[in-house]
């Protein structure tokens, strides 16, 4: 049988010899065109897609890192929502200074998935996808219903950004983007060293990795805790970017969101994530012109993509890759 | 506090509210069982269902007890229209199943929202009497809707155990591939297992449209209920989901009356994780399938 959640072979490290220079090229770029196009042409709203863009990435990434280990989680947005409310109680009870507040909300969901972790990790895949939507629910229910702490369904307000200067979307810009490229760059570190071949193993073969002397759920746990440290970090910045913190955005349907940016752009690879993210975030702003229609063709355009490409839109990246090398249909 | 006309009314919320839970959570178990596909937009058959009873019992007039199967039989052969655009493409693909039925429920919502507005309606009660049993009072309508759902309930059962096509489905449902070996037609039996799906959500639909209120979201309620029903069960798992309903629902009727609905989400979820912990292949699946 084959197992659903297994995906192909990885693609991290498996770039051929003369495209390195091609790739490190197309790396600087894209590095420059991030830091300098809000220079060149930006107004508050694509500033605000932007920033939305670089703290849904942390969010989609830190999933990709859990879905590299063979688990897709549909309670991420949980683990976001316990970093955004650790992070508006440092600043509005707990009177932590800057570092420590961002801290303290990557420490609370890392320690929640280190601690449930070794229980979840131990389910086969579709099962561990409904554990963690239950456990999703009830960490949001958490949030609605310890009002003493969380401020109920209302949520917590007057959050002062400690951080002097990110009034202006533009320094807010640069602000979220260093710690997108940290956290991105973290995944990458991870996936692009032994552990993540370690991680890959594990996904293809538990049994056989194993064997070979990889500590499977342990890696899963601690994989799953970074995760959770890196989505609340993202948490944290929405906090800041917001003001304020409220249960209503870390409900199924932003765990949902993480999700479709992984599996729309293409799960087995990190750069699907990105792609995902990208397109998660620009379409229904692209379709604000039809306001009426806007939802449905966006859930049209959803249909079609998984239809037409089940791997994701990094399916047509490789079809085109294929095609401009002319030696299509025999890569696939 | 506990008088006899409060337990026998939590009762029979309790027997009215596991009927429509079963009858949403056997269409969404029939779909993941046979077909591997997570059904996000489960919902939104419940909400046609809804609306379709509406237009026929509501606006039309038509005799309570036929516009009922009327409406869920047009919602079925509507989504044969579905399954050709759509579904069929995701048999047997969990993942992609799952984000593009997504993508799928919100087109369905949000046409709703386009074609019927998003305020509330409500469908006209078929019996507003309270029947008197042994000198407690139970609301005639709750009971109807219990009667109803026994009665699909009953087909459906005969259907998957009585019949050539109902023992395929079980087959079908435990292994596609020897099913087809034996010479099974698989594209038909995944057409039939559909319509009976879509069928049973939309009649879950209409009667909880008419216990609750009629609006283009009102499919998330018994979408999160049929996911939480099924893992109870087990995937895939028939008598599982009837248990599961069954479960659900009486305890959600009598600790939300008794200790409130906050309790009531947070001992449900509880239960359900510490038995996925423990059981994940639910109450009644069999361990086999962690394989699947």
């Amino acid at each position: 049988m084959t197992n659903p959640l297994v995906l192909k072979s990885p693609g991290t490290h498996a770039q051929p010899r003369g495209n390195r220079v091609g790739a490190v090229l197309a790396g600087l770029g894209a590095a420059l065109a991030v830091l300098v196009w809000p220079l060149v042409w930006s107004n508050d709203f694509t500033l605000t897609l932007g920033i939305l863009i670089a703290i849904n990435l942390i969010g989609a990434v830190s999933l990709h890192l859990i879905v590299r280990t063979g688990h897709v989680s549909l309670g991420h947005a949980a683990f976001m929502g316990l970093g955004a409310y650790a992070t508006a109680l440092s600043l509005t009870r707990w009177h932590l200074v800057f570092p420590f507040d961002l801290l303290a909300g990557a420490a609370v969901p890392a320690l929640v998935a280190l601690l449930i972790g070794p229980l979840l990790l131990r389910l086969a895949g579709k099962y561990f996808v409904l554990v963690t939507f239950m456990v999703g629910e009830v960490i949001r229910l958490t949030f609605i219903q310890w009002s003493s702490l969380t401020g109920g369904a209302n949520g917590l307000f007057g959050v002062i950004v400690p951080v002097p200067g990110l009034d202006s979307l533009l320094h807010f810009y640069y602000f979220a983007l260093a710690f997108c490229v940290l956290c991105v760059g973290i995944v990458v570190r991870i996936l692009t060293s032994e552990l993540g071949r370690a991680i890959d193993s594990i996904r293809e073969a538990q049994r056989v990795s194993e064997c070979s002397g990889v500590p499977a759920i342990r890696m899963k746990v601690v994989m799953f805790s970074i995760a959770g440290a890196l989505v609340g970090v993202a948490g944290g910045l929405q906090v800041y970017l917001l003001k304020y913190v409220d249960p209503s955005a870390f409900t199924i349907v932003q765990s949902l969101n993480f999700l479709i940016m992984n599996v729309i752009g293409g799960m087995d690879h990190l750069a699907g994530a990105v792609i995902g993210t990208v397109f998660m975030v620009v379409l229904p702003q692209a379709l604000e012109q039809y306001v009426n229609v806007q939802q449905i063709l966006f859930g049209l355009i959803l249909v079609a993509v998984m239809i037409g490409m089940p791997g994701g839109l990094m399916d047509a990246v490789k079809r085109l890759r294929s095609l401009s090398r002319g030696r299509s249909g025999e890569e696939r | 506090m506990f008088s006899a006309t409060l337990l026998g009314q939590v009762l029979v919320n309790g027997l009215s509210l596991s009927a429509i839970y079963v009858l949403v959570a056997l269409g969404f178990t029939l779909l993941f069982g046979i077909m591997r596909v997570v059904n996000f937009s489960h919902g939104a058959f419940a909400m046609l269902g809804g609306y379709a009873l509406f237009l026929l019992y509501g606006k039309w007039h038509l005799p309570y007890l036929l516009a009922v199967p009327l409406a869920a039989l047009g919602v079925a052969a509507l989504a044969m229209v579905l399954e050709y655009l759509v579904f069929r493409w995701f048999y047997q693909k969990m993942m992609q199943s799952m984000i593009g039925l997504l993508g799928l429920n919100m087109a369905l919502v949000y046409s709703a929202v386009l074609l019927w507005d998003v305020y509330e309606r409500s469908i006209p009660p078929a019996i507003t009497t309270l029947i008197s049993v042994g000198g407690v009072l139970l609301p005639a309508d709750r009971l109807t809707v219990v009667a109803i759902a026994i009665v699909a309930l009953g087909a459906f059962w005969l259907f998957m155990t009585r019949t050539r096509f109902g023992l395929a489905m079980r087959a079908a449902s435990q292994d596609v591939e020897t099913a087809e070996a034996q010479g099974m037609d698989t594209a038909a039996l995944y057409r039939m297992a559909f319509f009976i799906a879509i069928f049973l959500t939309a009649l879950a639909g209409g009667l909880y449209a008419q216990t609750y209120s009629l609006s283009p979201f009102m499919g998330d309620r018994p979408l999160i209920v049929a996911f939480v029903v099924v893992i109870l069960g087990g995937m895939g798992s028939i008598p599982g989901a009837a248990l599961g309903g069954v479960l659900l629902g009486f305890s959600e009727s009598f600790v939300s009356t008794f200790y409130g609905s906050a309790v009531s989400s947070f001992a449900s979820f509880g239960i359900v994780i510490l038995l996925l912990i423990f059981r994940p292949w639910g109450l009644l699946g069999t361990k086999e399938a962690m394989r699947a």
